[in-house]
């Protein structure tokens, strides 16, 4: 192998936190909650990726529309029996977080659950393990290196066209936009919901089904990632598609390779740290420019460092 | 009981922080792990100074801490002085930790702000397992027992009087405050930040002393809970201890109402002890940890609480305030109180 399986660390990484990124703001769009089961889901994708390679003998690929399924589902089951209930007696904000950490301790304990039971009835080890050695190959490189972005590319084009040509894309926009309007005019803006956090759930799974070919899984990598996933929705906006994939490059290889290269620059013990790029991050994207990557109106930042590169020429504040 | 002491101290500054004054931190870890770092890294250094104890603090520490806690039998007094001086200590690096990780979110809506401090309280972890000078990274550290001069029968319940006793310190001095008029302008800032704003109070200002204060509190629970413990290990700074558990308890007993918190912390801890308990006998007859039942129970308690009884057990009375300044209820025992807490 001829290049640095640094790269490939970094591209998948990054692709697959794009995709998280993108389920939990279309979550977000919807009902304004962060959802900090959200990574959970991906667990669930990891998890259903196993069993697939190892109870029914395929290839991990045959998990991803599982995958999708289940983990929607699970989205589904959150909104419809937890927080919608709990938003129709208009609980401020903060309980509906508390409510989907409390699902994520539910998902996480069930999640350990299966891995327990998949150790002692198959045999087969159910953490930290990777099924990197059932990916196909194809033109030299393992074929997830290839998948990932390939993903990515194929929903953002996928998402585009849903919600800027299809009817139901439509109606969802109006009900993100402003639920009592669109209800006015009929849209069922409670389907509408359900169906985003399916979609959201569902990538996330997908997601989590793909990250299974490169990296470790593990029952407990939902609270692992969830910085992450945070970080690069924020830095993204959290109200645009565009901007969460955008905010999960910037985040996937600050991560991989800005730690990298910050450990070959000062020393390797740097590496340990890399948990905290995602916190620098979101400091940093809250304190320049809080509305995130899809909030900068580029005009004017241009005009503002235009301003600064010629002092005294801008108007004075 | 020592447990329930410490959670009592904890979920206090959370019920301060989230009941009365509605800031979301999901980072309680932060402040907790902060204060028993502390506890960890400073009053083993000075008491090996003083004893003249050779060696290297983290290498090796288990050789370190059982000469420093064989020198404080003959040495009590300095003993409890270094014991109360880390407690002042985590209580300040408790506060400081609340200005830095809440100064670049603190004006913001409460789930950037929630999000944030939860990456914060991730981070505490990760210095605590990486950075060993502090608490020995993955190998933990011991903490020295001011109460080595006690034999070991009696050195834990003393200890958990002491703990107790704390705890009910901290218990009066928060049921005060929020029924003094900064705990009524604590409730307007929560209920309507912009009319509190229009009356002329600074709330982000507010908000900020909140968390500090709040911090503090939490970082003195986490010192006593070295103490206790008579050790520190990074990860046993979790989140799901040292946030999602105080939210749980005091979300069972009733927000913004520390006597919910009392009545919330008991169930909590007697009901993990009963877990626990039981735990040897249904091991067999389930195909996995039985660990994970735990967890499965208390997200669906949680759940259940919020869905079919959300004002908790307690539910938030009007607080009447205490009369301010010099009038009949200004016995001795307030005045030595007020000279001590306020």
């Amino acid at each position: 192998m001829g290049y640095d399986p640094i790269y490939a660390d970094a591209m998948i990484f990054a692709s697959l936190l794009a995709l998280l990124s993108i389920g939990l703001t279309l979550t977000y769009m919807t009902t304004r909650v962060p959802n900090f089961a959200h990574a959970s889901f991906a667990t669930l994708g990891v998890y259903l990726a196993l069993v697939a390679t190892h109870l029914w003998n395929t290839t991990p690929y045959v998990a991803v529309p599982v995958a999708f399924l289940a983990s929607g589902a699970a989205a589904v089951g959150l909104y419809v029996l937890i927080l919608k209930p709990l938003i129709r007696r208009g609980s401020p904000q903060a309980i509906l977080m508390i409510a989907t950490l409390a699902f994520d301790l539910v998902l996480i304990a069930s999640i350990n659950i299966l891995a327990d039971f998949i150790v002692r009835t198959y045999h087969v080890t159910s953490r930290e393990f990777t099924l990197r050695s059932y990916d196909a190959e194809l033109a030299g490189f393992p074929m997830i290196v290839l998948v990932a972005p390939l993903a990515i590319v194929a929903i953002a084009l996928a998402l585009h066209v849903v919600l800027r040509r299809t009817k139901f894309g439509i109606a969802m926009r109006a009900a993100t936009e402003n639920p009592d309007l669109a209800g006015a005019v009929g849209i069922n803006v409670k389907v509408v919901y359900g169906v985003s956090w399916m979609l959201g759930g569902g990538l996330a799974g997908v997601a989590g089904a793909l990250m299974s070919l490169w990296f470790q899984g593990d029952p407990n990598l939902g609270p692992l990632m969830i910085p992450s996933v945070f970080a690069a929705s924020i830095a993204g906006g959290f109200l645009s598609i565009y901007g969460a994939i955008a905010g999960g490059l910037i985040v996937g290889f600050a991560e991989v390779l800005g730690t990298r290269f910050l450990a070959g620059e000062i020393g390797s013990w740097l590496l340990a740290y890399r948990p905290l790029i995602p916190l620098v991050v979101i400091v940093a994207t809250l304190m320049l420019a809080p509305r995130g990557l899809a909030g900068i109106r580029w005009s004017r930042a241009g005009a503002a460092l235009r301003r600064l590169a010629v002092p005294g020429k801008g108007r004075g504040r | 009981m020592a447990i329930f002491a410490v959670y009592v101290v904890v979920n206090l500054s959370l019920n301060m922080e989230f009941g009365y004054t509605g800031i979301p931190n999901f980072g309680k870890v932060l402040a907790v792990g902060g204060g028993a770092f502390v506890a960890a890294a400073v009053p083993g250094r000075i008491f090996a100074g003083m004893a003249g104890i050779e060696g290297d603090y983290i290498r090796d520490n288990i050789a370190v801490v059982s000469g420093v806690n064989a020198w404080l039998v003959d040495n009590t007094g300095i003993g409890f002085a270094v014991f109360f001086m880390t407690l002042g200590l985590a209580a300040a690096a408790g506060a400081g930790l609340g200005l830095i990780t809440s100064y670049p979110v603190i004006r913001l809506r409460g789930d950037y702000l929630a999000i944030t401090l939860l990456a914060f309280g991730e981070s505490i972890r990760v210095v605590g397992n990486n950075f060993s000078p502090l608490v020995g990274g993955t190998l933990g550290v011991q903490v020295p027992d001011p109460l080595s001069f006690l034999p070991g029968e009696v050195r834990f319940p003393v200890a958990t009087i002491g703990l107790v006793a704390i705890a009910a310190c901290v218990y009066v001095y928060s049921e005060r405050t929020m029924r003094s008029p900064l705990g009524r302008m604590l409730r307007a800032v929560r209920d309507d930040e912009v009319a509190a704003g229009a009356l002329g109070k600074d709330t982000i200002r507010i908000r900020t002393r909140v968390i500090m204060v709040s911090a503090a509190l939490a970082a003195i629970g986490g010192a006593l809970y070295a103490f206790y413990a008579g050790g520190v290990i990074a990860f046993a700074y979790d989140r799901a201890s040292w946030t999602f558990w105080p939210f749980l308890m005091i979300l069972i007993g009733g927000l913004a109402n520390n006597k919910g918190v009392l009545v919330g912390t008991l169930i909590f801890v007697t009901l993990r002890k009963v877990i626990i308990f039981h735990k040897d006998s249904l091991a067999p007859a389930v195909p996995f940890d039985v660990a994970w039942l735990d967890f499965l129970l208390l997200g669906v308690i949680l759940l259940v609480v919020l869905l079919y009884r959300p004002q908790g057990i307690m539910v938030e009375k009007p607080t009447p305030t205490i009369p301010h300044g010099r009038g009949p209820l200004r016995s001795g025992a307030r005045r030595a109180f007020d000279l001590l807490f306020r």
